[in-house]
């Protein structure tokens, strides 16, 4: 499976070199708003992206929207959400690492007793039991991980298959494959088999998950590529906030306070 | 029943009162509060309109009634429109006021039907740019609670909403960028977003 990743992240970065010619025109320099317009997008690259921003509402139309309607037809939301919950699981030595990365001692601990609590008493990642006992799920990547140690995003980049990013997040993305224990488990029919199992349901759940929120708000757009750059940039950007803002101590709730407390 | 409501209102004038006198010192912190309790009120509503037994073209209109009293619609179209506000013409402004309002409430109203069952939960507020943030969780059955955050500002005189965040992404600001991006695709025109706008709402949502 690792194979295919890889060769679809050469594809779309061959693919965008040799769009590399199908950059924006500035706007003339006498146009100060216009400028300013310009350089706040910093999309440089906007036709090429616009391109592939086409080509995967192509795939998205005729292959990955309808058969995750199918699945979201032939499957009910309760075995929807175990699946949902399972592929989570499975992404928790990820956020783990990454977690660490980011210097954040209580996320870590968050996914650390995720992963153990789930992985039991939720029956193999079946069930959310761990945030019920108070520790919620978050999202930690190694883009994220790059941010805080202070690495700029960069233009916007809009690749084939992944979809919306920048070059800190798409590169961070590569870095989280080679981060997952289960890229380098033993090779083998059945593993490999699992694995397309794994990418292949994680497409349809992240994509069942899209119907309401994303597919309503580019069909109330305008320029729906305009729009989704702007969630994307800001939903990042949230993130990461949230991520840089979480400052909790690393001594638990139940832990004894010092004496006088 | 009588002594009920006149207990109820002595306490309320109480209440005001003590209020009125704690205004110098608490003002931010009344002008947090004021803005929770009218997220509250107007989720209340809200949720009421939604998950109620009317027909649809009553929701309709009760939904449309709820935007024009707590949504302060001319701020935020300004704020979408951005530097194109001033090199409009005041025909063109009037005419864009009241298009944007028209997409707004039917974008709204388009939602009726996925938002039946939603619960929020009002949690804290903060100050953000001169206005009020209110922090809410909104829940839907069969979907993962949302972070949703309204913006809150007294500029018009009474507090409305002139934001929702929800999930990190701001609604105001996607808008001004789709409409941003829009305009600079058709050389600038002010016309042809104006054209957009009213075939936008010409379209079945």
């Amino acid at each position: 499976m690792g194979a295919v990743r890889t060769m679809i992240l050469v594809g779309a970065v061959g693919l965008a070199l040799a769009g590399v010619s199908g950059c924006a025109t500035p706007p003339p320099a006498d146009d100060p708003d216009a400028v300013a317009d310009f350089n706040q997008t910093n999309d440089p690259m906007e036709p090429t992206n616009r391109v592939f921003y086409a080509v995967n509402n192509g795939i998205d139309a005729v292959l990955v929207k309808p058969l995750a309607l199918g699945y979201k037809w032939a499957v009910p939301g309760v075995v929807r959400d175990r699946v949902h919950n399972v592929l989570g699981n499975l992404d928790s030595p990820v956020l783990l690492a990454n977690d660490i990365m980011q210097t954040k001692p209580r996320r870590a601990g968050d996914t650390l007793m995720r992963f153990v609590i789930n992985s039991t008493f939720g029956v193999a990642g079946m069930f959310d039991v761990a945030d019920g006992w108070g520790y919620p799920y978050h999202n930690a990547d190694f883009g994220e991980t790059l941010a805080l140690w202070g690495v700029p995003e960069g233009p916007y980049l809009f690749l084939p298959i992944l979809g919306p990013g920048d070059p800190r997040d798409s590169s961070g993305h590569g870095v989280d494959i080679a981060l997952d224990p289960l890229t380098w488990v033993g090779k083998g029919d059945v593993v490999t088999d699992l694995e397309y199992g794994r990418y292949g349901m994680t497409l349809l759940d992240v994509r069942v998950g899209l119907f309401d929120t994303l597919d309503k708000a580019t069909s109330q757009a305008l320029d729906p590529y305009a729009t989704v750059r702007s969630l994307y940039r800001q939903h990042r950007a949230a993130e990461i906030e949230d991520i840089h803002s979480d400052t909790r101590a690393t001594t638990p709730d139940w832990f004894p306070s010092q004496p006088g407390h | 029943m009588l002594t009920r409501r006149t207990l109820m209102t002595a306490s309320l004038a109480g209440a005001a009162l003590l209020g009125v006198g704690a205004l110098p010192r608490f003002a931010l912190a009344q002008t947090a509060d004021q803005a929770a309790a009218f997220i509250d009120k107007t989720g209340k509503d809200l949720t009421a309109v939604v998950n109620g037994s009317a027909g649809t073209a009553d929701k309709t209109a009760q939904l449309q009634q709820i935007v024009d009293r707590d949504v302060d619609v001319d701020a935020v179209a300004r704020f979408c429109l951005g530097r194109y506000w001033r090199s409009a013409s005041p025909a063109q402004q009037q005419q864009y006021l009241q298009l944007f309002r028209q997409v707004l409430v039917k974008n709204i109203t388009s939602k009726l039907g996925d938002y039946q069952g939603v619960t929020f939960a009002v949690g804290r507020t903060s100050p953000r740019d001169g206005a009020v943030a209110v922090a809410t969780v909104v829940t839907r059955p069969g979907t993962a609670a949302a972070n949703v955050e309204w913006v809150v500002s007294s500029a018009s005189g009474s507090p409305r909403i002139v934001d929702v965040v929800a999930e990190g992404t701001s609604l105001r600001l996607t808008q001004r960028s789709d409409y941003a991006s829009y305009l600079a695709h058709n050389n600038n025109n002010l016309q042809a977003l104006l054209d957009a706008m009213r075939q936008q709402l010409t379209q079945p949502s």
